[in-house]
């Protein structure tokens, strides 16, 4: 008898306003003035107006020392703090995608329950869980202590959170799989190692690779925050004009992170359409992307 | 048991076997089987009678519930030495999104490669002979690939093939891989009545001219006939291996 079936619609129904009033309880017992909360609005709209807006776009011009040397004279945007943190932020998750994607794939072999005894996957799962336990900008951290400061303390931080998480995303691919395969290769002979390069890789190869392209995408957005510890990027910027109050600064970094991550965002969706199950139906539009499925 | 040098001994031997999922609901008995090179026997039986769990059982991707189950010299956990056992599962477990060529490779791998050891990269003599090894398993590929008339698709991904060229796929990476015995779950359905032909002529002359043995499971009772050497019939749970009718092929030695 399942537990769904015990229960009455109506009970449910109950039920849910019951964890609605208790988290309206539990947020009440946290906001100790109410009177704060209300004022917020006005303090936004004052904020706002005085120190955000317009934004500085002097960002995009370059620095004062040292001195540009770009030629011709139009590219000189590319001496900017903003390209230069963002080229940083997006070199940074590059190289520890492609470093995790590495790691991550012999350790998710290891971690599938349908190719290895359930010690082997255990003690692989364990080992990614681990990795995964902390958040990319916790790694940060430990390794700005570790190395100092800078983009290879961003690239380990990066590749170690990269191998945990994308590691789960592909031992579940992996499990996924048809069982059919496995048993013909198991009744011919075949070892375990080929059994995983020339069954298991090809057959789950789609999904492996649209789980990297959006590991990516995944790491750049979170790549702009590990700058703010130290990690290099664009991050280090944005805390630094954080620093001395200069918000109209930070909001024109704040609006080029939030275009370029829907540039990479798009990116990723198309080039991850190349990758799902159906190579041969047609490919996803622009239309198809970023309007809901309905309105296409 | 005492081994008498000049008799053949059987490729399968079951004795008083029990198979099915769980061991309170066994779906069929078997007193006694024994099948030897040369031979093709096949399988007919209602559907939902347990055809394919006997073949997953035989082929060791399932444990029987009681009795003893030699295959290739080798009794249940041990597996036969590779390449010797070539399974066409009913559901074909082809690698959908690689080639012909790289599926019908496995079987050609399995029945004429072994990997190269990792040190044999820096032994150039391992690696000459493993080279060599390759070159004939690939030629055993593509001479069952074109046997199986699949030599336009030969680097086609299987998902873009039709059904019944899926089945000869995984028929072919069998018989490229040359081995002792072959257990095929329906390789015929899905085929038009001269690839039937084709397909069952390729396999029967490759079972006769080495000596391998064909066990098939075969739903068209009278296909069945047409093929087998001897026709075992599942019926209420038992395997009955009493309707045997002589045929046009049995009547070799
Ligand atoms: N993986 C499984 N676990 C449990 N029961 C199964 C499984 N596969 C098949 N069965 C059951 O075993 C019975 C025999 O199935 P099968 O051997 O596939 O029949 P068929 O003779 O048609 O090949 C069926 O009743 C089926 O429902
Ligand atoms: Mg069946």
């Amino acid at each position: 008898m399942n537990f769904f079936h015990k229960i009455s619609r109506p009970s449910w129904l109950g039920i849910c306003i019951l964890i609605f009033l208790f988290s309206i309880i539990v947020f009440n017992g946290m906001i100790n003035d109410w009177g704060r909360a209300s004022q917020g609005l006005g303090n936004l709209i004052t904020f706002f107006n005085e120190s955000l807006w317009p934004p500085d776009w002097s960002v995009l011009e370059p620095q004062a020392y040292p001195v540009c040397t770009v030629y011709p004279n139009f590219m000189d945007f590319t001496c900017s703090t903003a390209w230069i943190g963002m080229v940083e932020t997006i070199k940074i998750a590059f190289v520890s995608t492609v470093f995790g994607t590495i790691l991550s794939i012999p350790l998710s072999l290891l971690a599938a329950r349908n190719l290895n005894q359930s010690w082997v996957s255990y003690s692989s799962r364990f080992i990614l869980a681990g990795f995964r336990s902390l958040p990319s900008l916790i790694w940060a951290i430990f390794f700005v202590i570790l190395v100092g400061f800078g983009p290879l303390a961003g690239v380990l931080a990066m590749t170690v959170y990269t191998v945990g998480y994308l590691g789960k995303l592909q031992y579940e691919a992996i499990e996924g799989m048809a069982k059919i395969p496995l048993d013909a290769s198991e009744a011919m002979g075949l070892t375990k190692f080929e059994t995983a390069l020339k069954v298991v890789i090809p057959e789950s190869a789609n999904d492996l690779i649209s789980q990297a392209i959006f590991m990516f995408e995944y790491n750049f957005r979170h790549g702009t925050v590990i700058g703010i510890v130290g990690a290099g990027g664009i991050g280090y910027y944005i805390n630094l004009y954080l620093k001395f109050l200069q918000y109209d600064k930070v909001i024109a970094y704040l609006i080029i992170i939030f275009v370029v991550v829907l540039i990479i965002d798009f990116i990723s969706i198309k080039a991850r359409s190349y990758f799902t199950e159906e190579i041969d139906l047609p490919r996803s539009t622009w239309k198809s992307i970023f309007l809901p499925s309905f309105l296409n | 048991m005492e081994k008498i040098p000049w008799k053949i001994e059987p490729i399968i031997r079951l004795n008083d076997v029990t198979i099915g999922y769980n061991v309170k609901e066994p779906l069929v008995e078997i007193p006694n089987l024994e099948i030897f090179p040369g031979e093709i026997v096949a399988i007919a039986g209602p559907s939902g009678v347990g055809k394919s769990t006997l073949l997953k059982t035989i082929v060791g991707l399932i444990r029987p519930i009681s009795g003893s189950i030699e295959v290739c010299g080798k009794f249940f956990r041990d597996r036969p030495d590779r390449g010797e056992l070539g399974y066409v599962p009913q559901g074909l477990g082809l690698v959908r999104h690689a080639s012909v060529l790289h599926n019908v490779m496995l079987g050609a791998d399995a029945g004429h490669n072994t990997p190269i050891p990792f040190i044999g990269v820096f032994r150039p003599s391992l690696l000459l002979s493993w080279l060599l090894k390759k070159k004939t398993a690939k030629k055993k590929a593509i001479q069952a690939i074109n046997s199986m008339g699949l030599e336009e698709k030969i680097s086609e991904p299987i998902r873009r093939l039709s059904g019944g060229q899926q089945r000869r796929v995984a028929t072919a990476r069998t018989l490229a891989q040359c081995p002792k015995l072959i257990i095929a779950d329906e390789f015929l359905s899905e085929l038009d009545e001269k690839t039937i032909d084709m397909v069952l002529g390729e396999v029967t002359k490759y079972v006769r001219s080495s000596n391998a043995a064909l066990l098939v499971v075969e739903h068209d009772i009278t296909r069945a006939k047409m093929m087998a050497d001897r026709l075992l019939v599942i019926d209420d749970g038992r395997i009955n291996p009493f309707i045997t009718e002589p045929t046009a092929l049995e009547v070799k030695i």
